[in-house]
């Protein structure tokens, strides 16, 4: 069985690549989200090993989602994106309770399963 | 009306020398001595002093009806007296007789109402209006069946002709209705002086001040009468009502009430003499200070001074800020200097000094140059305000936008070329191995749009750095440090977000301090302190490079001190060669 992967991001366009690069890799892409409402029920519903998720959201923030998803005993685990680099968060991202962190620019699907593991 | 006035201090005098006239007189005919011709004297000029006073300040203060009270109080206590000096008189006994308790409730009436003359509570009214229906009743049975010849001996002076003719029940058997009556007017008089507590606890501190002296000497006159009153009801003292210490009592109320109400006179009289001295003061009052000189001269330290701005058409305080006059009946009371049309000022004062009208309009007559200067400097601060505010708006409107800037290139050109460059990998991966030539030529591709990418994120970040926006100056910093070639030390950083604008200098000045570090300064390591401190952020950069820096070099801080200083805030560089530079800038942050 394929690792599942959701994706969490507000730019319908990023979200469709990524289905695609992702999948292309081998991943198992079972559901897409476009903020932090419903990144919460998709992970809910689907309970995927991992979620690819946007620092910044319309109505969250990726560190606060991570933190949300950390809290459960079995959550998943989680891979921070931006279009923005690593700098630009300061120490949050250190912080963070998230795997790893890919600039959009440098999301490839060999760069992704560095973090999480290979696919199947 | 002056010369309804002359006429009655004329007529008030020649009555009172009647009155003298008629005590020796009949001191030497009955030998009954009640007052001696000395005492007599005393007693009669301290009545024409009370029907003087009285006219005078109803000559001075016609606004109030104190003066009018106090005249027409003195009056009726001599006229009350008639049927005593002139007992064979039947025209004076009868007129006497029908006054005798008149001047009393007219000084209760005066001294519930001073200083303005008028009643203001409805208790009040109720009050006076019974006292006086009172003493017409009081005067009732004496009218019918009073005989003056019956305490004396009847022989020695007869009453030649009666106005109301004596009945036979005779005075001796009415002594019941007449106790009823001493009683009432117990009551009365304990209420009259539970009243006057009223008023004085009620009263506006300013009010109080003007009223305690009446009420304090009208307090103790007036218990010692009730105590007097409650003495004779309960049988211990015998006939009160004609002894020397009636009259005494009486010389002694309305003597004090002449010297209160003359003392009121006087502190009106030294507000005059204080306009005076304001018009003095004022020449070398300095500017701003004209509130102070007037309420000293008003005697009103509470007194609040609203300047007129015709071309906003709005009251202001000399700070230029806007004021609100209060409403009527707030407590406190509204003077508007100046033409109703083209005010000049307005004066919130104690309601009491409506009392003083004039001296009110002369204050003000005298302070209004004064007040022209002031509104022209409140004015202008008002207009320096206005200007300090627009700095302000543009200072934020400029960071607004580069934030909108900052988030369409985001959201926009950005996410493309990010989308962009998906596709390429993605249509790598599709090709595989076949084409080596396609391939190639697409990971150049892909290295452009890297590279466009690094510089749009830099150009967005330059303009307004994300971080800021949403993770406030701590971030911010933070970022700006682990990109800085030098090392950097964050020493001190607020926990808390700052307002925008305050966040927006403190960044962009660290930001281009630490630029100029790398640029000129050949710094080992730089040390960035941010500290919230009495309303004001205290930004501070300092390296240990080699200093000179010049100031006027370059546009970059000379920029960001125009920014400080729109937001009333203050930049300062030091850089003594070789001793590295220190900028330090202190903006307010609400």
């Amino acid at each position: 069985m394929a690792t599942t992967v959701v994706v969490v991001d507000d730019h319908p366009s990023f979200r469709g690549f990524a289905r695609r690069l992702l999948q292309a890799a081998g991943f198992s892409v079972v559901d897409e989200a476009e903020d932090g409402a419903s990144a919460l029920a998709a992970v809910q519903e689907h309970r995927p090993d991992v979620v690819l998720l946007d620092v910044l959201l319309p109505d969250t923030t990726g560190f606060e989602l991570a933190d949300r998803f950390a809290e459960g005993p079995h959550g998943p685990v989680v891979v921070l994106t931006s279009s923005r680099s690593a700098t630009d968060f300061g120490g949050s991202l250190a912080r963070s309770s998230a795997r790893g962190f890919i600039a959009k620019s440098d999301l490839t699907g060999a760069a992704f399963a560095a973090l999480v593991g290979d696919p199947a | 009306m002056r010369a309804v006035r002359l006429v009655l201090l004329a007529a008030g005098a020649a009555l009172c020398w009647v009155m003298v006239d008629g005590a020796t007189r009949l001191n030497a005919v009955t030998g009954f001595a009640l007052l001696s011709p000395l005492e007599a004297w005393f007693h009669y000029a301290v009545a024409l002093l009370g029907i003087s006073v009285g006219l005078f300040v109803w000559d001075r203060r016609p606004d109030s009806r104190a003066g009018v009270l106090m005249t027409a109080g003195s009056f009726a206590y001599v006229l009350g007296e008639l049927n005593v000096v002139f007992p064979l008189s039947a025209l004076a006994v009868t007129a006497g007789l029908a006054t005798m308790e008149i001047g009393s409730a007219i000084f209760g009436h005066l001294v519930l109402s001073y200083p303005s003359g008028r009643l203001t509570s409805r208790l009040e009214r109720g009050f006076v209006l019974t006292a006086y229906a009172f003493t017409i009743v009081y005067s009732i049975p004496f009218l019918l069946f009073d005989d003056p010849r019956a305490p004396h001996d009847p022989d020695v002076w007869e009453c030649p002709f009666c106005a109301v003719p004596y009945t036979h029940v005779g005075w001796h058997n009415l002594s019941g209705t007449r106790h009823t009556l001493d009683e009432v007017m117990f009551v009365l008089v304990v209420l009259f002086l539970v009243l006057l507590v009223r008023k004085l606890v009620r009263a506006a501190p300013g009010a109080r001040r003007v009223v305690l002296p009446l009420a304090a000497v009208t307090f103790l006159l007036g218990t010692r009468f009730a105590v007097q009153v409650g003495l004779f009801l309960h049988g211990s003292s015998t006939n009160f009502w004609t002894s020397p210490a009636m009259f005494w009592s009486e010389t002694i109320g309305v003597l004090a009430l002449s010297l209160v109400l003359s003392a009121g006179l006087l502190w009106g009289g030294a507000g005059r003499g204080a306009v005076a001295d304001l018009v003095v003061e004022l020449e070398r009052t300095p500017p701003g200070s004209v509130r102070d000189a007037l309420a000293r001269t008003l005697g009103d330290p509470s007194l609040e001074l609203a300047l007129w701005l015709p071309e906003r058409a709005s009251y202001v305080d000399r700070e230029g800020r806007p004021f609100e006059l209060p409403a009527s009946g707030a407590g406190r009371a509204v003077t508007v200097l100046g033409a109703a049309e083209a005010p000049v000022a307005a004066l919130v004062h104690d309601p009491v000094l409506l009392e003083r009208r004039a001296l009110l309009a002369a204050a003000g007559a005298a302070a209004r140059l004064a007040l022209e200067n002031e509104r022209l400097q409140a004015e202008l601060r008002a207009q320096l305000a206005e200007l300090r505010a627009s700095r302000v708006r543009i200072v934020a409107a400029g960071d607004e936008e580069r934030r909108r800037l900052e988030r369409d290139l985001h959201d926009g050109a950005q996410q493309r070329l990010l989308g962009l460059g998906l596709a390429l990998q993605l249509a790598r991966a599709q090709l595989g191995q076949e084409a080596n030539g396609a391939a190639e030529i697409l990971s150049e591709a892909d290295a452009e749009l890297r590279a466009a990418l690094d510089e749009l994120r830099e150009l967005a970040h330059g303009i307004h750095p994300a971080v800021l926006t949403e993770q406030g100056l701590g971030a911010a910093l933070e970022t700006l440090a682990e990109r800085s070639p030098v090392p950097v030390t964050l020493v001190e950083m607020p926990e808390e977000r700052l307002p925008a604008t305050a966040e927006a200098a403190a960044y962009f000045l660290v930001s281009e301090a630490l630029a100029n570090v790398v640029k000129y300064a050949r710094a080992s390591r730089v040390r960035v302190s941010v500290l919230r401190l009495h309303g004001r952020v205290l930004v501070e950069v300092e390296d240990d490079g080699v200093g000179g820096a010049d100031p006027s070099r370059g546009s970059g801080l000379r920029g960001l001190s125009d920014r400080v200083q729109a937001l009333d805030g203050r930049l300062e560089l030091e850089s003594p060669a070789g001793c590295g530079t220190r900028v330090h800038a202190e903006i307010p942050c609400g």
